[in-house]
């Protein structure tokens, strides 16, 4: 067995503590159907146990799965085993969990012999995969939460632990938000009409059976990230093809979705593929946003690879390439495809050519920024201080200058039309290049020639 | 057995490590020492493969850290300074736990949790919770841990910190046994006189540099350190020593430290020769502080240097 996995039994699964979970479900299903008036009252109380035991307090426990260890000074120790990646995150991942999951599967035993005898095998089956894809997803998506953390230096205070248990039970919220729209009884939390089919790459599938496999991947890919994390936790390298893969997959299934945003945005001038290759782009781009606030912006790496490509060693450099950096590339290779496709259209749309043109000049800027705040001094809060300057960019300038009735000016904040057409790409391109220079030029600051010597060689 | 070569360690804010080279040889007992904050911490994580070198190589036993940190693990022993142990685990359990994670087999664990207690002197204790350890027996938990799987090396911060004297006597005579079986241990501590009893090299970290420029050797059998006393200074002394074939750690008018070979025949002629020049001799004998005498003769020296 798992020693990380057995550890964690002799911990966990302690004589009392079982039987105390066992009693105290026993008497919630007991009252229920005592007090329920129907038959599926247990059933339903099940269901709010089990979000409660696996999912709230599961993120918790995922959570605090490494950095507890860091907080009882048990990690390096850890970290210094023979254990792999793999066994290491699910020694963690289900063995910090396995309370819950007894719980959870005690809950998911009433849940499924109701459905089961309402609803028939079918039924039962959805619901089993369902339940334990939002378990899975809610607790992996809190430890990969804590791994990322620790490694920007940041993790055990009580509210940062809050914040991975958050980042989970968020996760398992936006499942149940998207899985209610194909669920008739659960409407009232969209307060949408449901939906039986979804058209994904001009193909209408059945919603829930769609649904089930998406889960089913995005648990796969969040499992996925927690051990390439741990990889990192135990000094092994990650090569970037897992997260290019990973941008592939995220980009053909969001692109997939244009006869949605057809139907609901109305864009002008645009065709389907010039429609998907925006989604793709638009994901690319989201992704760099959420890989640069998240990922440590290391001055110590960025040196390297800049050592690196200074010496032609590409190929080294492109290895240690950081996830928002794959990701930017992405976007401006899905960026310029979609100038190429609008480049074709007779005539040529040249103001959706400058806008798309301006987002990536944006988007450099934006990745640019977070880099540049951590190379100033006293760069303790610099995600913080790129966030806020990006508020101020973004909401508060815009909204003075629209009050002063500058509406023109809006292009230099936004890529939307300007006159003449190119002024924006070109204000965009501009800032973009200067917080670029500006952030190139303060992480060669401080770099002695002995290290660059030791560095190229 | 250990080899670094051209380390540099950076922190976002600060670097830790010059350019830090040096060789540990096999089986020995090597002290790291140096003020606090002087990189002695960084410097023993970069060997346990713990932190990524921003340049420069560490290979131990032939395997580089930044190539196979895992394989580097799996056969290193590592005591950190402020360690945590699982409180609600019986020691069986702790060592057991340790034994498994360090790929012993399951058949070979009971042993190897055996084994271990006793080299540190808690079999009688396997049924008790860590939790439930003083602070001397937690440490000798710690090191089990650390030597549950037979390491080739083993890594300890500060080990003695907080111990009693009759725990770092017990500490001293653990780490000389295993020393003994085979281990190469490299010793962090800012407390030379916790060092004195065990290691035979030491290595100076200053400013994230190595004082010196490699590993001293401060305990030798064969050459060991002695400690001359005169009741009246003299200012020829240190010539006079140079001029006798010892080699001179350490010397001004009145002492001076040395290290000269262990044979009587040779020591007896020495001592002759002082009294004939006329030297005052109050003393003449084995240093017991020979490393913390190297330690600051090196650093003042350092500091002189321009």
């Amino acid at each position: 067995m798992n020693p990380e996995f057995r550890r964690n039994l002799w911990l966990e699964m302690t004589p009392r503590r079982i039987a105390l979970m066992t009693g105290v479900l026993t008497l919630a299903f007991f009252a229920a159907a005592l007090s329920g008036g129907d038959t599926t009252a247990p059933a339903r109380v099940a269901v709010f146990l089990y979000y409660f035991i696996v999912v709230l307090w599961g993120a918790r426990n995922a959570g605090l799965s490494v950095v507890g260890e860091i907080r009882d000074r048990t990690w390096d120790s850890q970290r210094l085993s023979a254990l792999g990646a793999a066994e290491m995150s699910w020694g963690k991942l289900f063995g910090s969990t396995i309370f819950n999951w007894y719980g959870g599967a005690i809950c998911l035993a009433v849940i499924l012999v109701a459905h089961f005898a309402h609803q028939g095998p079918v039924a039962a089956l959805i619901d089993l995969v369902y339940f334990v894809s939002i378990g899975v997803i809610a607790q992996s998506v809190a430890l990969l939460a804590s791994l990322i953390a620790i490694r920007r230096r940041q993790s055990h205070t009580r509210f940062e632990i809050f914040l991975y248990q958050l980042a989970g039970i968020l996760a398992a919220i936006v499942v149940l938000y998207i899985w209610s729209a194909a669920d008739p009884a659960a409407s009232f939390l969209t307060a949408k009409k449901t939906t039986e089919t979804v058209v994904w790459w001009g193909r209408a599938f059945d919603v829930r059976p769609f649904l089930l496999v998406s889960l089913a991947a995005f648990a796969g890919w969040t499992l996925l990230a927690c051990y390439r994390e741990m990889r990192l936790e135990l000094k092994m390298r990650n090569r970037p093809f897992v997260w290019l893969g990973f941008l592939a997959f995220m980009g053909l299934y969001v692109a997939g979705f244009d006869a949605w945003l057809a139907q609901s945005a109305n864009p002008p001038s645009s065709d389907s593929v010039a429609l998907r290759l925006a989604l793709a782009a638009t994901t690319f781009a989201v992704l760099s946003y959420i890989m640069v606030l998240l990922e440590p912006k290391d001055r110590v790496l960025y040196r390297w690879i800049g050592g690196r490509v200074a010496s032609g060693r590409f190929l080294q450099a492109a290895s240690a390439l950081q996830g928002w950096m794959m990701s930017y590339f992405a976007a401006a290779l899905a960026i310029a495809a979609l100038i190429w496709r609008l480049a074709t259209h007779t005539p040529p749309d040249i103001a959706g050519i400058a806008q798309v043109g301006a987002a990536l000049g944006f988007l450099t800027r934006d990745c640019a920024i977070f880099v540049l705040f951590h190379t100033l001094p006293g760069r303790r809060r610099s995600d913080f201080g790129a966030v806020v300057v990006l508020v101020a960019l973004y909401a508060l300038i815009p909204a003075i200058l629209d009050g002063l009735g500058l509406k023109q000016a809006l292009g230099f904040f936004y890529p939307v039309a300007t006159d003449p057409v190119w002024l924006g790409a070109a204000v965009a391109w501009g800032q973009g290049v200067l917080v670029a220079a500006l952030a190139l030029g303060r992480l060669a600051i401080g770099e002695g020639p002995e290290v660059k010597e030791a560095v190229q060689a | 057995m250990i080899e670094v070569r051209d380390l540099v360690y950076e922190y976002p804010s600060k670097r830790a490590l010059e350019g830090v080279s040096l060789a540990v040889p096999d089986e020995t007992i090597t002290a790291l020492v140096g003020p606090n904050g002087a990189g002695k911490t960084t410097l023993l994580r970069c060997l346990a493969a713990l932190e990524a070198p921003y340049s420069g190589t560490v290979t131990i036993d032939g395997l580089d850290t930044s190539q196979a940190p895992r394989q580097i693990h799996a056969q290193l022993g590592y005591l950190p300074d402020f360690f945590g142990l699982y409180d609600e685990l019986t020691v069986r359990r702790c060592l057991a736990y340790a034994a498994r994670s360090h790929g012993i087999a399951p058949a070979l664990t009971a042993a190897a949790v055996e084994k271990a207690a006793r080299q540190v002197g808690i079999a009688d204790r396997l049924e008790t919770r860590a939790g439930e350890l003083s602070r001397g027996l937690r440490q000798r938990l710690a090191i089990a841990q650390a030597i549950v799987h037979a390491p080739r090396v083993l890594l300890l911060d500060e080990p003695a910190a907080g111990l009693d004297p009759q725990a770092r006597r017990d500490l001293s005579a653990l780490l000389l046994s295993l020393r003994d079986s085979g281990m190469t241990l490299v010793v962090s501590s800012h407390i030379l006189a916790e060092l004195e009893d065990y290691c035979s090299e030491m290595i100076i970290i200053e400013n994230g540099r190595v004082v010196g420029g490699k590993p001293i050797k401060v305990r030798d059998d064969e050459r060991p350190h002695y400690l001359i006393e005169l009741a009246t200074a003299r200012s020829d002394l240190k010539s006079f020593l140079a001029g006798a074939g010892v080699d001179l750690v350490e010397a001004d008018d009145r002492r001076a430290l040395i290290v000269f070979t262990h044979n009587a025949g040779a020591r007896a002629k020495l001592v002759r020769d002082l009294v004939h020049a006329g030297f005052d001799l109050a003393s003449f004998g084995l240093s017991s502080k020979a490393l913390e005498e190297t330690y600051f003769a090196q650093v003042s020296g350092a500091k002189a240097a321009p």
